[in-house]
């Protein structure tokens, strides 16, 4: 009997085994009736992003009774790339909705998960003022072979931000050049005998190397990366100026530990513990700086090489329609993609997270208007971005940015001279683009 | 009865075995862990007990049947992985360049680019040094820990609990924790470093020099307790009557430990390192955390530059040649720890 039993049970196992597998497989929407569609998106910020989304969820489902949106939360971007990646290679269907990285736009297209939103956007009625309304400077990443492929959502950028209240006490005013930077930040460094008790400045270069350097690049005068998809401007003299300016900040003025430094963590923590007066970060810890700092935060671009010029870089990710889910699901992802960019909702999503407000009329808006009253870095972060240049994006964009950063950091730690090192990037760089061109 | 069990057996062992070695060395090492005790026991044990109680003619395919549903799940996600890894190592097929998308033969021009790539033979070596760096001493400390509280005394749960509690810990969080303590300044390693008179330098993730360092302390942190308790079972098995008489004869601790604990608890090392070289190899969760194999692919380590060549580069072809490059590496490995300590075996027997 007990024999029969186990026989059973193994039967059943193998069964419920076989089943679990084809399941992936019935699942067919009907063509009419209500619709669902699923929206892939990252949640590894400094954020309540899952129970932001989620409000946002049901207000869209009240206002369009037919349309269920199932939030699937995951990670960070890399997951949420990951997991469309391995369902579409395992023959799946993606989600209609996804929040990826603005710059994996070219990898985007070129594996053929992603399609042009122009069909979508060439029904809507204000469609050029719609456009229009999004800042240039997130929307360079949408564009491709004319098309747009994407609308700016949660979008950041690098800025500096300073403890006001100490450049004060020291008599010193926001630093609008490298010159007045480095002396800034050698004056505001505090040591007690061998150790440092206050940096003048901290610019963490592990983690997200490329990002955080790239407005000293822009700074110099020469972005390393230009409109074309296939070319990047490493080994420039302004691009090894950068270098050779963020070395002499260590070694130069001792205003921050010398080498590639992996500060990205805990950067906001020591500028709001008054162990760092300077620090460059993303918009996206201002949440985080603001409450924790007992003084006057201020935020502002990056100084560049010569006075009263700045740079910054925007990040972040976008909203993308994914090409093979069904074409009513993307029709309802388009439909929650206007309602996630209405102004109102842009704004709210702003305040509630610190990310950048990716539309100019959000800003406009009464409640931004009060909040920036109370908070006037959040008018700060924005004013920053006329000055950003454009990230780091293009074909093959893994490979050439890992380059970068490995050379990069060579430079940085001495291990090669920043001429040496860029040249190396440079040819390397070039070679891994060849076959895009 | 009881006889009719135990000589029953041998018989159901064998798929236990499989279980063991099968899925345990592509898989992680969590579910070779519970494939070798799960279902080689209840085999043993449940059925084939009943079947001998009986008396009964034994069934010839019920063994086969009771262990189709594992052979089904090794099928699926051990042997299938691996051949069409194999194949598609052939296969020119890069997802971020629309010509490449769809895979074309290529013969070995995979293995070509691979082998030809320095960022290979650079992770090849950091991945020596961590697999080196990391495994003797997590094992040779997992065996000491269990030594240590293999013993009665008061507050011996709270010392076990102690060591075990990082294994317990998912990597990811034990590698966030570590990031903390690895703050240059006042993070607590740190702290404790320069307390103990250390003055050089504390940039454990940025420095190039060190952050395969890093890497590796925190692998030996989290293994060693998940190491002890194996040992710590091997000794609890061991049997009493062999130390007492060492007792008498007068042989020390050391002497013991060398002479009568260790081999005797041969099969469990054998075990214990077998998961613990397989494991070093698969670990990559500490690296995404801690340094993203940086600096300059400084602790870049082979499953986690798999990875990047794989969903960061695009690059499916030569992200299946580094597949094939790691389960040749895991086999050579685990068949060579078999057949060396199986001749020890027979030395020392």
């Amino acid at each position: 009997m007990r024999k029969l039993v186990s026989l059973a049970l193994s039967f059943a196992f193998v069964i419920s085994a076989a089943g679990l597998f084809a399941n992936g497989q019935t699942e067919s929407p009907a063509a009419s009736g209500p619709i669902s569609i699923q929206v892939f998106y990252p949640v590894a910020v400094d954020a309540p992003i899952a129970q932001i989304l989620n409000g946002y969820v049901s207000e869209f489902e009240k206002a369009n009774p037919n349309i269920t949106v199932k939030p699937v939360f995951s990670g960070g971007y890399n997951d949420v790339k990951t997991a469309i990646q391995t369902t579409i290679q395992g023959g799946g269907k993606p989600p209609a909705l996804a929040v990826m990285l603005a710059t994996d736009l070219y990898d985007l297209i070129n594996a053929g998960y992603i399609e042009p939103l122009d069909p979508y956007l060439a029904k809507l009625p204000n469609r050029d003022s719609y456009l229009g309304d999004f800042y240039s400077s997130f929307m360079d990443n949408s564009r491709y072979n004319n098309k747009i492929w994407s609308l700016p959502f949660q979008r950041s950028a690098v800025v500096m931000y300073y403890n006001k209240d100490l450049f004060k006490q020291s008599g010193l005013s926001a630093p609008n050049s490298w010159a007045s930077l480095a002396e800034d930040a050698q004056k505001l460094t505090v040591r007690n005998g061998n150790d440092v008790s206050r940096w003048g400045i901290l610019w963490s270069t592990v983690g997200l190397p490329y990002w955080l350097f790239q407005p000293l690049a822009i700074g110099a005068g020469k972005n390393v990366v230009g409109s074309s998809d296939t070319e990047v401007y490493f080994n420039t003299p302004e691009c090894i100026a950068a270098i050779k300016f963020y070395n002499s900040l260590s070694q130069k003025c001792k205003a921050t530990p010398s080498g590639a430094q992996d500060t990205w963590g805990a950067s906001p923590g020591d500028l709001a513990s008054g162990r760092a007066a300077m620090i460059v970060h993303s918009t996206g810890s201002l949440a985080g700086i603001l409450k924790q700092a007992k003084f006057d935060v201020g935020v502002m671009a990056v100084p560049g090489e010569k006075p009263n010029t700045y740079a910054s870089v925007p990040g972040g990710g976008n909203l993308y329609i994914l090409k093979n889910a069904p074409q009513d699901q993307k029709d309802a992802a388009f439909k929650f993609m206007q309602f996630l960019t209405e102004p109102d909702r842009v704004a709210d999503f702003s305040i509630k997270t610190g990310y950048i407000a990716a539309r100019k009329s959000a800003y406009e808006t009464p409640a931004m208007k009060d909040y920036i009253a109370k908070v006037p870095q959040a008018a700060e972060t924005r004013d920053a971005l006329q000055y950003a240049g454009k990230e780091l994006s293009l074909q093959n964009l893994a490979k050439v940015r890992n380059i970068f950063q490995d050379y990069l950091q060579q430079a940085f730690n001495g291990k090669l001279s920043p001429e040496e090192a860029m040249q190396k990037a440079q040819s390397e760089a070039d070679a891994s683009l060849k076959e895009f061109k | 009865m009881r006889r009719s069990k135990s000589s029953s057996r041998p018989q159901f062992a064998g798929p236990g075995v499989t279980d063991a070695n099968g899925p345990g060395v592509t898989d992680a090492n969590g579910p070779g862990v519970t494939d070798a005790n799960g279902p080689g026991v209840t085999d043993a044990n449940g059925p084939g007990g009943a079947a001998g109680g009986r008396r009964r003619p034994r069934s010839v395919i019920l063994p086969y049947l009771l262990v189709l549903p594992t052979l089904i799940f090794v099928a699926m996600f051990t042997i299938w992985p691996t051949i069409s890894s194999l194949l598609g190592s052939f296969f020119l097929q890069r997802l971020n360049i629309a010509k490449y998308r769809e895979p074309t033969f290529a013969g070995f021009a995979n293995y070509a680019t691979l082998f030809h790539d320095p960022t290979f033979y650079q992770v090849l070596g950091n991945t020596a040094f961590y697999v080196l760096g990391s495994v003797p001493v997590s094992i040779a400390l997992g065996f000491l820990f269990a030594l240590l509280i293999n013993r009665r005394m008061r507050g011996i749960g709270l010392a076990r609990l102690a060591l075990f509690h990082p294994t317990v810990l998912p990597m990811v969080s034990v590698a966030t924790v570590w990031l903390f303590l690895l703050t240059p300044d006042y993070g607590l390693f740190n702290s404790a470093l320069s307390f103990i008179g250390y003055r050089g330098a504390q940039n454990w993730t940025g420095n190039p020099d060190l952050a395969l360092l890093a890497i590796i302390f925190v692998a030996i942190w989290k293994n060693a307790g998940y190491y002890m308790i194996f040992y710590l079972a091997g000794l609890q098995s061991l049997p009493r009557e062999v130390f007492e008489a060492a007792r008498l004869d007068g042989a020390g601790a050391l002497t013991t430990t060398r002479k009568i604990t260790l081999p005797l608890l041969r099969r469990t090392s054998l075990f214990v390192t077998t998961i613990a070289f397989i494991g070093a190899f698969q670990s990559v969760d500490h690296v995404f955390v801690l340094t993203s194999g940086g600096p300059s692919n400084a602790s870049n380590i082979l499953l986690y530059y798999l990875w990047q060549v794989r969903f960061e580069n695009l690059n499916v072809g030569v992200a299946s040649a580094l597949t094939i490059v790691l389960i040749a590496l895991l086999l050579m490995f685990t068949v060579s720890n078999f057949l060396i300590s199986e001749r020890k075996g027979n030395l020392d027997g």
